[in-house]
């Protein structure tokens, strides 16, 4: 009691309280004046609010580990969207606008060839010297990157035939998906890994779906809509990680203040979104039509099958997360590195390894937010910034550097942003979320769900 | 003269400068000040003892408004205060150091003491360049803190003795009557040590009151005339020196048994 | 004999070389450099081209020492300072154009009639008060939160140019913003107006350096290292964050409105986010804490721009997007290696 009393005589949570009230009585409000409208408007925000939940999720993820804004996540975002766009431009706009670049694929494919030259160094470099030469290693990584490049500049290179040139991707990753998770079950209940056989089994399973799924892939051009949807995260991740590998690294080594992070990668964002603009020129773009984009009529309210599977997409991304980061290893040293990333080294994590997967995975979700919103609505080159302020601000209103957080924020953020602008045009939106953030910040500045 | 017992503060009312009156402060449920109160005598040198964690660094925030305190009145000279602010410490008569010193990094060691010497009202401050009272009282300062040297250099640039009696000086050189100086002498040299010490002394001759937070007992001994003792959070007592940390509860508190 | 005299007083020229060889300091080559560009610029390309140009720093100058003075002096890393500059345009354009041949055409907006010396005040005032309410608002963030509520501000300065169609006509833009008279004397001219913003560049840098050379500004500087402990020593630091945040805001205005009377027309478009984070890396680049700093910033991004239609291999409509990457470029260089800037004397 109080606590609760204690509560209510700071000022600022007495006027948090009167500003929630006011608020929920105006939704209510609206909702006793036309249900049918409010209950649209609720579905509308929920599928915005998913695509903010993503890129917060991503935001969050990384902030809590490094502590410092990387603003390159609105490149990210708008990489994901346009990566979706570059690789179907055929299909978009009557294939008038087709748009195919061997600079920008050879910058991708070096990028990428970088990235898997510097796994293969870290993963396996030190474990393999006492038993190989240095310089067979040395060869043998470089030809394996070289070939993971090559292959990355092809793939990019024949956008048509995405389907037929990821198959073997596709299978391979199914096949070691289906032997981990087979590995992990048959440890888990029988206790130890022993047994040849089992493992036999599995690999023969994981490999035979493996190569079912890449057959039938080879076989279904309609997949590659979805197939570019991986390939552009993958890129926006790539991207992510080779910039943390590569510079914020160093950066990080001499810089005072998160405030000269921020501005670093304020560089480095303008940088990117004006290359976006030279690459596919500054006027707003379709993507290609998804499945679902019909609209069903649920309650009276219409709502595209594609919103309801955004949802599910953030809704999924969150479990996912939430897993990685509280059932596994690799999570509990991201945990460790975000409490305190000095002990975290002392104790002997390797740490740049960690904060750089860690960037992988948070620009994935930032990409995967930015061509989900895309195919909602069109794509123009300022979308990553706005993406990305959203994703900052749900972050806040959900509570900063927490999870849970983010996704509810995210939710609430995209729902408010709708019911404020019931009574004004939608062109109000942005000011309607930024007023969201100063009220939250000055009222409720912890957010809904504090970190602990 | 003044006995260990608070309960006699009446009698002794014209020396109280500070007192608080359950004063307490939470950071996340966790109590780091539970109902304390106390007073700090009006004159001389007082110190502030207590184990890691006790609570001393946070009275001293408390006090001088650095952080708002959940519940308690504090008391200057006879007004009394729900709340401080910190920009109203000097009016109360009241400057303070920080246990990691935090000077005034990217100015120079000049620039550094005057910021402390200028106007306080926003208007005049715009007119107002340096005054000629002002640089000779920076150059008194600096001077008696062996920084005249220095002067031109940035204040991040300087070593740690350094800064730390750089700190000092900048506090001395706002007249007031109470100096509340957090672990004035953690991680000096003996040589820099001597001249905190004798900066403390000095203070005392001109009828200043130094507040001061130090783990160093044999300073405390040789310096204080009052001394207060905090253990996890609460007041334990307080008095003269030789009587507080000859007894048995402060000996206790100290060796944790 | 020759010798002799050299040694005991040498030549400017001899002292000039001296000075640069012995400071091997990156802010002089740059101060060389840039304005060497610039003269050799202006020799040829004739002086129309150099009018233009001259007239276009003068803003973007007027713009980037106010800026510097909350960013680089107060130590506030505003990306918002966009808004205010529209407020000052906008202000001008509504108070001083005559819309009233387009009435039939599009959305009647206020129609005011003031001349461009009455208007300049007002501008001035308008931002001077906006930034009032929103200094209040933003005074008790800090950091990366402030720079979320700054970039919140451009935003929503933003949006309410492009849709308060009612004043601004929205994204049609606003036509015919005068250009400045006094009595019967027109300065229509290029010239004149050029004349006309180099006075208010030297007035601008005249308060600004009157202000961080004062008091004031040594307590501005304390605020930007540390905010608590300038409160300990008796500073309200919100009113001197406001006050210097109100002024920059009043300076913002003022190029505002120069900016608009200078294109004669003004539309969202010259006020987007994107326009803000390229004035922040303007103040980064030439000089957190130096408004010498600012004002080769603010000449080195108008000759960049002009530089670049001379490359050969860039088309024309890439010019801006090049500048960006440009500067994108050299903001990440130079927090890697000299977060102060080139002429700077904060370190960020």
């Amino acid at each position: 009691m109080t606590d609760v009393r204690s509560y209510f005589s700071s000022r600022s949570n007495l006027l948090a309280v009167v500003m929630t009230a006011l608020v929920v009585a105006y939704i209510g409000w609206k909702i006793t004046e036309s249900p049918d409208q409010a209950l649209q408007f609720a579905f509308n925000g929920m599928s915005v609010g998913a695509v903010y939940a993503l890129v917060a999720m991503g935001f969050t993820i990384v902030y809590s580990t490094v502590w410092f804004f990387d603003m390159y996540y609105g490149a990210a975002a708008a990489l994901g969207a346009y990566g979706v766009f570059y690789l179907r431009s055929s299909e978009t706009l009557g294939g008038l606008y087709e748009i195919n670049n061997p600079i920008v694929n050879g910058i991708f494919a070096l990028v990428v060839a970088g990235v898997v030259a510097w796994a293969l160094h870290t993963a396996f470099y030190y474990r393999l010297r006492s038993r190989f030469s240095d310089r067979t290693l040395r060869i043998t990584g470089s030809v394996v990157a070289a070939i993971a490049g090559l292959y990355a500049g092809i793939v990019l290179t024949y956008p048509k035939e995405l389907h037929i040139t990821l198959s073997p991707v596709v299978a391979a990753l199914v096949a070691t998906g289906v032997v981990l998770i087979c590995r992990t079950a048959y440890i888990r209940i029988a206790g130890s890994d022993g047994l040849k056989v089992p493992t036999l089994a599995a690999l023969v399973v994981g490999i035979g779906l493996g190569l079912f799924l890449a057959v039938w892939i080879a076989d279904s051009p309609g997949s590659k809509l979805y197939l570019s949807w991986g390939v552009s995260c993958f890129l926006a991740g790539v991207v992510s990680l080779a910039l943390y590998r590569g510079l914020y690294v160093y950066m990080r080594e001499r810089a005072r203040s998160p405030l000269v992070m921020l501005v670093a990668t304020l560089g480095i964002l303008l940088a990117f979104s004006a290359l976006i603009v030279i690459v596919f020129e500054p006027t707003p773009r379709p993507l290609p039509e998804p499945f679902g984009n019909e609209t069903m009529n649920i309650l009276g309210a219409a709502i595209k099958g594609f919103n309801i599977f955004t949802i599910a997409i953030a809704v999924i991304g969150f479990l996912g997360l939430t897993w990685l980061l509280k059932m596994t290893t690799f999570g509990r040293t991201v945990r460790a590195i975000g409490d305190d990333e000095e002990v975290a080294k002392v104790v002997g994590i390797n740490t740049t390894v960690i904060v750089a997967i860690v960037f992988f995975i948070g620009a994935v979700f930032a990409a995967l937010g930015g061509l989900l919103s895309g195919h909602d609505t069109a794509i123009q080159p300022r979308m990553g910034l706005l993406l990305l302020l959203k994703g900052w601000i749900a972050s806040v209103v959900g509570g900063i550097g927490n999870l849970q957080g983010a996704i509810v924020g995210g939710f609430i953020l995209g729902m408010l942003e709708q019911f404020g602008i019931w009574d004004l045009a939608g062109e109000w939106r942005d000011v309607v979320s930024f007023l969201v953030l100063i009220l939250f910040l000055s009222f409720w500045p912890t957010g809904i769900l504090p970190r602990k | 003269m003044i006995s260990q017992n608070v309960d006699q503060k009446t009698d002794l009312s014209e020396y109280y400068g500070i007192e608080t009156i359950g004063i307490t402060k939470q950071f996340g449920g966790v109590k780091a000040l539970d109902d304390v109160s106390l007073t700090i005598p009006l004159f001389g040198i007082t110190s502030i003892v207590g184990p890691n964690g006790s609570g001393k660094s946070t009275f001293v925030n408390l006090v001088t408004g650095v952080l708002p305190y959940d519940d308690g009145i504090v008391k200057i000279e006879t007004n009394s205060f729900k709340v401080i602010h910190a920009h109203e410490t000097p009016e109360h008569g009241i400057t303070r150091t920080f246990q990691e010193v935090r000077l005034f990094d990217q100015m120079t060691v000049w620039d550094n003491m005057m910021v402390v010497l200028t106007n306080r009202s926003l208007l005049p401050s715009i007119f107002e360049r340096s005054k000629a009272e002002h640089r000779k009282k920076t150059e008194e300062i600096l001077k008696q803190v062996g920084m005249w040297e220095k002067r031109e250099s940035m204040a991040g640039e300087l070593s740690y003795g350094q800064r730390k009696l750089l700190e000092i000086g900048r506090a001395m050189a706002l007249e007031v009557q109470v100096y509340i100086l957090d672990e004035p002498f953690a991680g000096l040299f003996p040589q820099m040590l001597e001249r905190v010490k004798d900066l403390l002394r000095d203070l005392r001759a001109s009828g200043r009151t130094v507040v001061f937070i130090s783990h160093n007992m044999d300073i405390v001994r040789e310096l204080s005339d009052y001394i207060i003792v905090l253990e996890s959070g609460k007041f334990l007592l307080a008095g003269e020196v030789e009587e507080v940390l000859n007894r048995p509860e402060v000996i206790r508190a100290y060796l944790g048994a | 004999m020759n010798s002799s005299s050299a040694t005991t007083s040498p030549s400017v020229l001899e002292r000039g070389l001296h000075t640069l060889r012995e400071k091997g300091d990156l802010e002089l080559y740059a101060n060389v450099f840039i304005i060497g560009i610039a003269v050799i610029f202006t020799l040829w390309q004739g002086t129309g081209f150099a009018i233009t140009l001259a007239t276009v720093f003068c803003i973007w100058a007027i713009l980037s020492v106010s800026l510097n003075l909350v960013v680089g002096y107060t130590g506030l890393l505003s990306v918002g300072h966009i808004g205010f500059f529209g407020i000052g345009a906008y202000g001008m354009a509504i108070l001083t154009s005559d819309t009233s041949y387009e009435l039939l055409r599009t959305e009647a907006i206020p129609q005011f009639g003031w001349p461009f010396f009455a208007a300049l005040p007002a501008c001035v005032l308008a931002a001077g008060v906006v930034a009032l309410g929103v200094g209040a608002v933003f005074n008790r963030f800090r950091d990366d939160i402030y720079v979320l509520v700054s970039f919140g501000f451009a935003i929503i300065a933003f949006n309410v140019f492009l849709s308060w169609r009612a004043l601004t006509r929205g994204a049609f833009g606003i036509h015919d913003v005068q250009r400045p008279s006094i009595g019967g004397w027109q300065l229509t001219g290029d010239i004149e107006f050029l004349i006309l913003c180099v006075v208010f560049l030297l007035i601008a840098v005249g308060i600004s350096w009157f202000l961080v050379s004062s008091s004031f500004g040594r307590v501005l500087k304390a605020i930007r290292e540390d905010e608590q402990v300038a409160q300990v020593f008796g500073y309200q630091t919100t009113y001197y964050k406001l006050a210097i945040w109100v002024i920059s805001a009043m300076m913002a205005g003022l190029a505002g409105g120069l900016f608009g009377s200078f294109t004669k027309f003004v539309d969202p478009n010259s006020f987007i986010l994107l326009e803000s984070m390229l004035l922040v890396s303007i103040v980064i680049l030439g000089g957190l804490a130096s408004i010498r700093g600012s004002l080769l910033g603010a000449l080195a991004f108008v000759l960049l721009e002009e530089g670049m239609r001379f490359l050969p291999f860039l088309p024309d409509e890439f010019i801006g997007q090049a500048r960006q990457v440009v500067l994108g470029v050299l903001l990440v260089l130079l927090m890697l290696f000299r977060p102060q800037g080139l002429a700077g004397r904060y370190k960020l």
